[in-house]
């Protein structure tokens, strides 16, 4: 008992390591970008310093530098990318989901299910470049230059296919057993989407939603072409840094960390609904 | 059955119809333009083919093909396969699980941009901290991370790993997460070797997932461009320029609008080639 | 608990906010950081001419359309600072939008094509000018000069070479601004300190060239202190120090480098008439033939490469922030860029150099190539090109601008000498010297407290200013610029090649003779006759 006990134990300690391990290694750059916000601009080209007060003195001359001359730019981002990147986000999470389990479920005749799935995966095919130009002409003869709306239909667009292709697996892995004993009891198909695939895809939705945002959230050349003042996400702000004197890094640190704290509240939060385990008790009935 | 058949055009018209509208101009905009010359300020001239072929004698485009073909291979197979790492380790009861995952969201969340200039101060060679790591732990020549070919790729690939793995990580982890519970215990009953569990039920039941990572994270490493510009410019020389930068800088930076369009369909044109070697070869995956 | 955490964060983030809203402080009708800054910017709005505003003008705006740096920022921060007075002045008022440094061009060229006219003024590169004269995008400003409206400033001021970036042909399309060149920087307690004068003389065999004429001396000079401890750190140190990465500006280097290399004067009268040989760098002014693999062009990148191996070897892959921190924190002896770095070396958050900064005009050599004969010569004296490389940021008029009149008031306004001037001596305006009133006695009327004011040591800013005076005044012959259509493109894939060489991908010949190749392809897809007649109409080659 003891050899098996000290074996799961050894093997406990290994898995704590690997977390830890990767932890750091997640969280490394964000340390980086937070030392080095407050190392004087000097500083930061010209010693290796790794640990505040030891190394070097910390100063808070970038935030304030940072936040009295462009706080008020960096605030209109922020917003900007919030609302353009949650608008985004509901429209691709919604029509993706229903689009996923359409996919899922049903046998399409003339246009077969893996050739649909394939033609949204291809709206990811082209590069950026080529739907820049066409995009500009559309938003400026819909009059739509430099607003969030431009910007929130392009992310949907592009971020459209993930919502399709991760719930489409989703919901191919639910038992169909589900859906017919709801059918029998007469229920609407929209109605079984709705009460019974959607809760129980929870976890991908969530997934779906925060890749989607992330993707719209950091967006940068649509948002830089389809801007100018009023509609500029974070994204622009940040490659504001570079100009003619070169790349200002300290202001890449606390841009940087000023444009993660949204979503990072926002990936707080929602692990809440990434919920473990999911009821089958109903099929093995 | 008329309900259920009326019904899936239901589900799937709304997306589909959104694509339509916003892709569908787009695309043939950009089709036509690649059968023009279109440079700044002149008339488009009608060339037909010649943009199509002028890529095949343009060494530039060779060498950016296989730039991007280099990191789709090696980021993805290695986000994939750390990934795959992660959500196993992550598969089990633990404390604190949301907390770990949580912080696993936060790098596809850094806009890459702002990484990319990041990583300038961190892998600068005398004050950065990867150099300041190696000099603790001895080494005594310092690599010279954009100096150099392949330690440039190098750092590119390092970025691009550190920002896309949670990406996997998270879609396998669901993925493992929505493995029926009872398999498992089946599994358990008849063999208590973690390994050949993994192997025999769920690697195959996870496969459709892991085939959906792979396909995306593919199709996204092909395009990847906000890295290589902002962390190495595509330097030295070319060695990190990528298709997409190539794009980039004919169409938005030289103006070159006619050819820069024929190079995206061309990549459109091998994306979709790849592609559909997946989908068949896994064809049995997909009824 | 999640609520908690969420009001904290709007709380921090809004008194932020608010933080931001208080601190805008006005002294004087300015946006100073300081009394003094705020008096001095007052006794220059003063000295300075204000025409006579048109009452129409009142509750006019229009809008400037800038590369983004900030309110306190490089060419973009003048514009803020000067707002208030020119609201005071005129009763209109403009809005700044700022572009992203890696955007600029793509959105200007889209808003000028497409006539979308969201900007009115553009603070523009100065090789945007073959694009926009090849399309008629800005308008000529020739017909302001004797507006009385308008404020009187001294064309005759400006440095010749710098001039000519504002004018096309005889009409002038540009008012002054930024006088962008490279000179040479270095530390002058190093170079001139006898004990290393000693230890080279030791080592080399004969004495230091402290003068530093030409590329040669300046490559023995940086291989000698290549490897040394000479800042007394216990670390070795590095010769030179160049932002050689692609996309980092690399190649204006290369092109400052190189020019005495390639442009000879004309013999006859004057030496600096443009000729079939004479004078060119980029194009054979005939044919359109490119002659950027001339052996001239390819020794100047021998040279370079050479000494791009006497500084760290990081520096291949650095841009501008890297390869000047190296000069500014001290642990390079020399380099050679843009007037940012005179400015910057007075910052103590970035410096450790100030009172140290020697500076000459750009190095020449005795060794140039002849087109002509089609060999090297050897002359003995070093063949001196003056430069002007870098942009020379400066307003335009958009042929899309709604209200001309106003727009070219205030591009007047701010090139008036005082207020130039005060926009020069203010290091953190980003704005290079280039006018007589830049210069100290007996060449010009600035005055050395000037300099002080803005935050120079004396010392550094008569080094600093001398410099540039040298290069504009005193260099009889100029490397032209290039103002083709075009012409960005011609220079990103000379960049990537440059990269290709400097890093040993290539060998330097190869890497020039692609960008032959690459040139001549660009000339054709632009048409070559038209791209000919362009080319001689911005070098001033008359047939």
């Amino acid at each position: 008992m003891s050899r098996l006990g000290h074996k799961r134990d050894f093997r406990r300690m290994l898995i704590w390591c690997a977390i830890i391990l990767v932890t750091c290694w997640a969280l490394s750059p964000f340390y980086w970008a937070i030392i080095t916000s407050f190392k004087p601009p000097g500083v930061i080209l010209s010693k290796p310093s790794l640990i505040p007060f030891l190394q070097f003195k910390p100063t808070l001359f970038n935030w304030k530098n940072e936040y009295v001359s462009r706080g008020r730019e960096i605030g209109g981002a922020l917003t900007n990318s919030i609302i353009i990147a949650g608008g985004a986000t509901l429209v691709a999470v919604s029509l993706g989901t229903m689009a996923g389990y359409g996919l899922a479920r049903f046998r399409f005749r003339r246009w077969k299910n893996k050739d649909m799935t394939l033609w949204f995966l291809s709206q990811r095919f082209l590069p950026p470049m080529a739907t820049a130009i066409p995009f500009f002409i559309l938003m400026k003869t819909l009059n739509l230059l430099d607003t969030r709306w431009a910007l929130i239909m392009t992310n949907a667009t592009f971020t459209l296919p993930f919502a399709v292709l991760i719930l489409r697996d989703v919901f191919k892995e639910l038992p169909v057993e589900l859906d017919e004993s709801a059918m029998v009891d007469g229920a609407s198909r929209f109605a079984i989407f709705l009460r019974i695939a959607l809760p129980l895809a929870a976890p991908a939705v969530a997934v779906a939603a925060v890749i989607c945002f992330s993707f719209s959230w950091n967006e940068f050349l649509f948002g830089l072409i389809l801007s100018y003042k009023n509609a500029q996400p974070v994204t622009v702000i940040i490659a504001g840094v570079e100009h003619t004197q070169g790349i200002q890094f300290w202001f890449v640190a606390t841009r940087l960390l000023a444009a993660i704290l949204p979503p990072a509240v926002l990936a707080i939060t929602a692990q809440r609904y990434i919920v473990r385990g999911l009821t089958f008790g109903a099929v093995k009935g | 059955m008329k309900r259920k058949d009326r019904a899936k055009y239901l589900f799937v018209g709304p997306g589909i119809l959104w694509v339509l509208v916003f892709t569908v101009f787009p695309l043939l905009y950009s089709l036509r333009l690649s059968f023009f010359r279109a440079r700044l300020g002149m008339a488009q001239q009608f060339i037909g083919l010649e943009n199509f072929g002028r890529a095949f004698t343009d060494y530039r485009f060779w060498s950016v093909l296989q730039v991007t073909v280099f990191f789709v291979v090696c980021d993805v197979t290695l986000t994939v396969l750390l990934g795959l790492g992660l959500a196993l380790l992550f598969h089990r009861p633990l404390r604190g699980q949301r907390f770990f995952r949580s912080v696993f969201t936060m790098p596809i969340f850094t806009a890459p941009i702002a990484l990319g200039y990041l990583g300038l101060t961190i892998f600068h060679e005398e004050v950065g901290a990867v150099n300041t790591v190696l000099r603790a732990l001895g080494m005594v020549h310092l690599p010279a991370w954009f100096s150099n070919v392949w330690l440039a790729r190098l750092a590119i690939t390092l970025v691009d790993i550190w920002q896309w793995t949670p990406f996997c990580f998270l879609v396998l982890l669901a993925g493992l997460q929505s493995l029926p519970d009872e398999i498992y215990e089946a599994a358990l009953l008849d063999t208590s070797s973690g390994w050949g569990t993994f192997r025999y039920i769920t690697l195959p039941l996870l496969s459709p997932v892991l085939f959906t990572v792979t396909i995306l994270r593919v199709v996204e490493t092909f395009k990847i461009l906000e890295i290589p510009f902002s962390l190495t410019s595509g330097g030295p020389g070319m060695a990190t320029q990528t298709y997409s930068f190539y794009v980039y800088l004919t169409g938005l930076r030289n103006f070159n609008a006619g050819y820069a369009s024929a190079l995206a369909y061309l990549l459109l044109i091998l994306m979709m080639a790849i592609s559909l070697f997946f989908f068949r070869r896994l064809r049995r995956q997909y009824e | 608990m999640k609520k908690l955490r969420l009001i904290a964060i709007l709380v921090a983030v809004g008194s932020l906010i608010a933080a931001q809203m208080l601190s805008a402080q006005m002294i004087s009708g300015f946006p100073a950081a300081n009394e003094q800054e705020a008096a001095t910017a007052l006794a220059a709005f003063n000295k300075a001419d204000k025409g006579r505003p048109d009452p129409a003008w009142r509750g006019q705006k229009f809008t400037i359309g800038v590369y983004s740096a900030g309110q306190r920022g490089a060419i973009s921060g003048p514009l803020y600072f000067w707002r208030n007075k020119f609201e005071e002045l005129t009763g209109a008022s403009y809005d700044i939008v700022e572009i992203p440094f890696a955007e600029l061009r793509e959105k200007i060229f889209t808003d000028l094509q497409t006539g979308a006219g969201r900007y009115d003024v553009i603070i523009n590169c100065s090789n945007y000018y073959g694009d926009y004269i090849a399309n008629d995008w800005i308008l000529p400003i020739d017909k302001y000069f004797n507006d009385s409206r308008m404020p009187k400033w001294d064309r005759a001021s400006i440095a010749a070479a710098v001039a000519n970036l504002m004018k096309w042909g005889d009409r002038w399309y540009g008012t002054n601004n930024d006088h962008d060149a490279q000179v040479l920087y270095y530390r002058k307690d190093i170079i001139e300190s006898p004990k290393w004068q000693a230890a080279f003389k030791k080592e080399k065999g004969h004495d230091m060239p402290v003068k530093m004429d030409t590329w040669e001396d300046v490559l023995e000079i940086c291989d000698f202190f290549n490897g040394k401890d000479w800042n007394g750190d216990g670390k070795p140190d590095h010769g030179i120090t160049l932002h050689l990465k692609v996309g980092g500006q690399g190649f204006f280097h290369f092109m400052a480098l190189s020019a005495p290399y390639v442009v000879i004067p004309n013999p006859g009268d004057p030496v600096t008439k443009v000729t079939k040989y004479n004078n060119v760098y980029w194009f054979d002014p005939l044919t359109m033939d490119p002659l950027i693999n001339s052996p001239g062009h390819v020794k100047a990148l021998e040279t370079l490469m050479k000494l791009s191996k006497t500084g760290s070897p990081a520096m291949w892959g650095w841009s501008l922030g890297e390869a000047w921190a190296d000069f500014l924190s001290g642990k390079a002896v020399m380099t050679f860029s843009w007037g940012d770095v005179g400015s910057l070396a007075e910052d103590p958050t970035q410096s450790v150099i100030m009172g140290k900064l020697g500076a000459r005009g750009i190095p020449g050599t005795k060794t140039p190539y002849d087109l002509q004969s089609k060999k090297f010569l050897n002359l003995s004296k070093p063949n001196m090109v003056g430069n002007q490389v870098g942009c020379s940021w400066h307003p335009v008029l958009s042929k899309y601008a709604k209200n001309p009149d106003l727009c070219y008031y205030f591009m007047a306004w701010q090139a008036t000498p005082p207020i130039n001037h005060w926009n020069v001596y203010m290091g953190w305006t980003g704005v290079d010297p280039g006018t007589t009133s830049d210069w100290f006695a007996p060449y010009g009327s600035a005055t050395i407290q000037e300099y002080v004011d803005g935050g120079y040591i004396a010392d550094d800013a008569k080094a600093f200013i001398g410099a540039f005076q040298d290069n504009f005044f005193n260099y009889k012959i100029f490397q032209n610029y290039l103002r083709i259509p075009g012409t960005p493109e011609m220079q990103e894939v000379w960049d990537v090649h440059l990269s290709e060489a400097i890093t040993g991908q290539v060998s330097p010949k190869a890497a020039l003779d692609r960008t032959y190749a690459d040139w001549v392809r660009i000339v054709a897809d632009y048409g070559k006759a038209r791209m000919l007649k362009l080319y001689q109409e911005s070098i001033g080659y008359k047939p």
